[in-house]
């Protein structure tokens, strides 16, 4: 090996024949995300759910919320080879409605989520931009928020929407009640990455090179502070979706949409004998907020802003 | 309108302030003001480099980045090649802007954090050009491989991201996106502290080349006086918002006229046991911004102050050609 | 002079994720008594490891996988850590480089210096424990000693804290001193203040002093003795005064020719390349790919230490051809 006493690096041809790993962000945390078990675990159980909650309008071998198997004679019977769940007292086939009970707490979990992440993304970064009076009034609104016991208050809600409208919560509802109430935690988040990243010199250089405020936004901001909303993002996902069948379970929920929860409410009588009622939607639950939170602590873990070796 | 004054910048009287809040119950109010800038005044001319040293809280970096416009001056003239910059700004003059942001670049400090983690070095450095379009879609490539080439790295450098770079290559890449709109002053903030000793020579030389060849002008800030003194042609001493002391860079090494100055270079280890000095071993702590002493900012610590001191602010005035001082008894050091 | 500190061998490796980064690999190092050596290098060069590696603080995933540490008799590395407890902060002490994250912000600097005091010295009542923290501040030159004990670390400048861990590291007169980066973070004018008072107190207590830095200037005006290290290994070790006139290493000749000094003007010299990667570091002398006078030999084989003159020792092949130019 030669050493050269120039400006340079020496062996520049050895450097650039090297076979280079792909470099990007992406790359190194998709690398590091392989490495961990109970991330990949989590990311394939949410792929699992997610896919048997598309399909389940052909997977399931009943429709929602049939009661066929009352009509059948086949009622409160425990799991069987036509009704691997088995079925509970009123006719239904508890693996018909596990299934279709996932897209449903699917839709709830990442609808609210989705709309959780939008407020509190758009609420986050006014906060963490604007100097003076907004910023200040944004946070004690996110703070206000923050506060409100999300759980009692969709409750009382519901109770005020029968008494008024004579009806029950549709999933829609809850779903819109969860996004708008929920996302503090997020706008948090954002406005906190906003004022670190806000002050950091490649933003600064940005600027000295004359670009505008749009553009630093979008290339440079944004880019920069997603990775720790994704991770809020899914551990939220978890986080309505167990909301949301504790709202169900207690009755308040949607009784025409199957939900895990509606499920797990109407077998909670008889779960003495009738223990596959309860039992299997509430498996359901376990696994997928058990999913999403492994998959949010894995790309936590593997999305680290720590960039350097 | 073409310029055609020997200084390339020139600052009058700048202030810039940053106010204090504490907080209240429900809102946070104005306490009082950090002096960050107080009244300087000072000018660069083309192709030349000034030092600007203090210590913390000396208000330099503060001043680097108002020159250039990343904060908003309270008070004073900023004059580029000509154009006066508060108006540009203030009228949003689009010609003039554009100018002023060709022509004033910055390096900053810290080498991890100047460049996007998220873009590779090639777009980094094409940047400039895709935010002012004065460079062809298909020149960019060739442009950015000069870039590189100016400061010693290689064009297969520019499909890395920045953590592939050691401290050194970073710096040499900030170097290069500064190079890219063609600037005529660089504001280096800095530049080699985070870097390790023996790689910082490279950063130094590479400035000092790039100055003979394509003629810039530096305001070069840093609290390592060593450096400066290798590097500069001139110096500017601040303290607590202040220009003290101004003059050529070889003559406030060797008769420094101001005794803050004195201090500070006697307080530097020279890395040669053979070498005896008097030491001058202050007092104090550097004082807060917000809350300066009275008369003379020096005072408290200097060994001495008199009462005229205590009472009056000294005036950075002329003690001998070209040597500028703020102090009331700069005469006999002479 | 008689040894206090004598360090053989020492290897400390960090198991990472990335590999086996070896900070510390294979260093000799000698502290005498009343003495003050320097521990000098850039980033990667294992300083601030051996000083851990001495307290046995290694931070996981860190170990110290051979080597021993003889201190007054007996090895460091054998001892229990309840008999470690025993030797920090009261026969050995250490201070770290930034002030503000070694000084807990939660209590005041009286409750630091106390719990140190009283850790070493139970049979103290509180009264003389507290008499004692105040003594100690007034040896680190804090005014007003009665009213700074009620302070907390916040409401004190960064010199001052410095000077606070001082205190704490001497609050029982250890025989020896481990400074790393005692100055860095702090103003240039506050940097002399410090200096000048470890100075004053290493003569006052008779105390050895590690200075771990890597500023040359320090080195010149604080050190007896001065150990060079680069990327974990020794390159030379010297009298002070010998290894600014005369070093006998590539890379100490380079040190000194890279540094600016404030006063004269010199043309400053540039090493090529990088620090070594640790986890792969170069075979052989671990400084010949940036090394202007490496031979072949100087990539196949690690130079020993060897004595070049009286206490003058380097690590390269060819110290006795070359012939290198000194500050």
């Amino acid at each position: 090996m030669e050493s050269k006493s120039s400006e340079n690096i020496p062996n520049v041809d050895q450097e650039r024949m090297e076979k280079r790993r792909e470099a990007s962000q992406w790359a190194v945390a998709w690398r590091r995300f392989r490495r961990n078990k109970a991330g990949l675990a989590g990311l394939f159980i949410v792929l699992f759910f997610a896919f048997i909650a598309l399909t389940s309008p052909w997977l399931a071998p009943y429709p929602a919320r049939s009661y066929q198997a009352l009509y059948e004679g086949a009622a409160g019977q425990s799991p069987s080879l036509k009704h691997p769940f088995g079925t509970s007292n009123s006719g239904l086939d508890v693996y018909s409605e596990v299934l279709h009970g996932s897209l449903g707490d699917l839709y709830v979990g990442v609808g609210a989520t989705a709309i959780a992440v939008l407020i509190g993304i758009a609420i986050g970064s006014l906060a963490g931009y604007s100097r003076g009076g907004l910023g200040e009034v944004l946070l004690m609104i996110s703070q206000i928020f923050y506060t409100i016991p999300l759980l009692p208050l969709i409750l009382l809600a519901a109770r005020v929407f029968l008494i008024l409208v004579a009806q029950g919560f549709g999933l829609t509802l809850i779903l819109i009640l969860l996004g708008v109430f929920g996302w503090s935690g997020i706008a948090f988040v954002v406005r906190g990455e906003i004022l670190r990243v806000r002050e950091l010199e490649y933003i600064q250089a940005s600027r000295a090179l004359g670009a505008g405020r749009s553009r630093i936004i979008l290339r440079h901001v944004i880019p920069n502070i997603l990775t720790p909303v994704i991770v809020m993002a899914t551990l939220l996902i978890a986080g309505n979706i167990l909301t949301e069948v504790v709202i169900s379970f207690l009755g308040f929920g949607d009784v025409n949409t199957s939900t895990w929860g509606l499920t797990i409410q109407e077998g909670y009588a008889y779960i003495r004998t009738q223990w596959w009622v309860t039992v299997f939607p509430g498996l359901a639950t376990l696994f997928a907020v058990l999913g999403f939170n492994l998959l949010g602590d894995g790309l936590s873990d593997a999305i680290n802003p720590r960039l350097r070796d | 309108m073409e310029n055609n004054s020997a200084n390339l910048l020139e600052i009058k009287n700048l202030v810039k302030f940053f106010p204090v809040y504490t907080r209240g119950i429900l809102l946070k109010r104005q306490t009082g003001n950090v002096h960050a800038v107080d009244d300087v005044s000072i000018f660069i001319g083309r192709g030349e480099n000034l030092g600007l040293v203090g210590e913390s809280g000396c208000g330099k970096t503060t001043l680097g980045k108002t020159l250039m416009f990343l904060e908003e001056p309270d008070k004073g003239q900023i004059i580029y090649d000509g154009i006066d910059m508060v108006e540009a700004f203030r009228s949003k003059n689009v010609e003039e802007m554009r100018r002023i942001r060709h022509g004033i670049q910055m390096v900053f400090q810290n080498p991890y954090t100047s460049l996007d983690p998220r873009m590779t070095i090639y777009d980094i450095l094409s940047e400039p050009f895709a935010i002012h379009h004065n460079v062809e879609k298909k020149e960019w490539k060739n442009r950015v491989y000069e870039l590189l080439k100016m400061v010693n790295l290689e064009d297969y450098h520019a499909e890395r991201y920045p953590h592939e770079f050691s401290g050194g290559q970073r710096q040499r890449i900030a170097i290069a996106r500064a190079l890219a709109v063609d600037p005529k002053l660089i504001v280096a903030d800095e530049p080699v502290s985070s870097l390790d000793v023996s790689i910082r020579a490279q950063i130094l030389n590479l400035l000092t080349d790039l100055q003979q060849k394509i003629g810039l002008s530096y305001l070069y800030i840093s609290h390592d006086l060593s450096s400066v003194r290798q590097i500069t042609n001139r110096v500017a001493v601040m303290y607590v918002g202040r220009i003290v002391e101004t003059a050529k860079t070889d003559e406030v090494f060797t008769k420094p006229l101001n005794p803050y100055t004195q201090a500070l270079l006697a307080a530097i280890p020279i890395p040669d046991p053979e070498k005896n000095r008097i030491k001058i071993i202050l007092q104090g702590e550097v004082p807060s911004a917000t809350n300066p002493p009275p008369g003379c900012r020096f005072n408290p610590r200097c060994h001495y102050a008199t009462d005229l001191c205590r009472e009056k602010e000294p005036a950075l005035r002329e003690i001998t050609p070209g040597h500028f001082s703020a102090c009331h008894y700069s005469e006999k050091f002479v | 002079m008689e040894t206090l500190l004598d360090i053989k061998g020492l290897k400390t490796y960090f198991f990472t994720e990335a590999g086996v980064v070896k900070a510390v690999d294979g260093i000799d190092f000698q502290v005498g008594k009343d003495e003050s050596v320097g521990l000098v290098g850039e980033s990667g060069s294992g300083k601030t490891v051996t000083g851990l590696s001495v307290f046995r603080i290694v931070p996981p995933p860190g170990k110290i996988v051979a080597g021993s540490i003889i201190f007054e008799g007996e090895d460091l590395l054998k001892k229990t850590n309840e008999e470690m407890r025993k030797i920090r902060g009261r026969k050995i002490s250490m201070t770290f480089q930034d002030p503000t994250t070694s000084l807990d912000p939660l209590y005041t600097v009286g409750d630091q210096l106390a719990e140190v005091i009283h850790e070493h010295q139970k049979e103290l009542s509180k009264k003389e424990v507290w008499e004692k923290a105040e003594k100690l501040l007034e040896m680190v030159r804090i005014s007003e000693p009665s009213i700074r004990v009620k302070e907390y670390p916040h409401e004190l400048s960064g010199g001052m804290k410095q000077r606070i861990a001082i205190a704490r590291a001497l609050a029982s007169g250890p025989s020896l001193l481990f400074a790393d980066e005692p100055t860095t973070n702090l103003d240039v004018t506050v940097q002399a203040q410090v200096l000048d008072l470890i100075k004053d107190l290493r003569e006052k207590q008779k105390m050895s002093l590690v200075m771990i830095t890597h500023d040359m200037g320090i080195v010149a005006e604080i050190t007896q003795r001065v150990q060079v290290l680069y990327a974990g290994m020794v390159a030379e070790v010297a009298e002070t005064h010998s290894l600014f006139r005369k070093p006998q290493h590539p890379y100490t000749e380079a040190l000194l020719q890279a540094v600016p000094r404030i006063d004269l003007r010199k043309e400053l010299r540039v090493i090529p390349g990088n620090i070594p990667n640790l986890i792969t570091p170069p075979t052989g002398c671990r400084f010949h790919p940036r090394c202007p006078y490496a031979k072949d030999i100087c990539a196949e084989k690690v130079p020993p230490l060897e004595l070049t003159d009286i206490g003058h020792f380097s690590a390269c092949h060819f110290w006795r051809t070359l012939s290198l130019s000194g500050a």
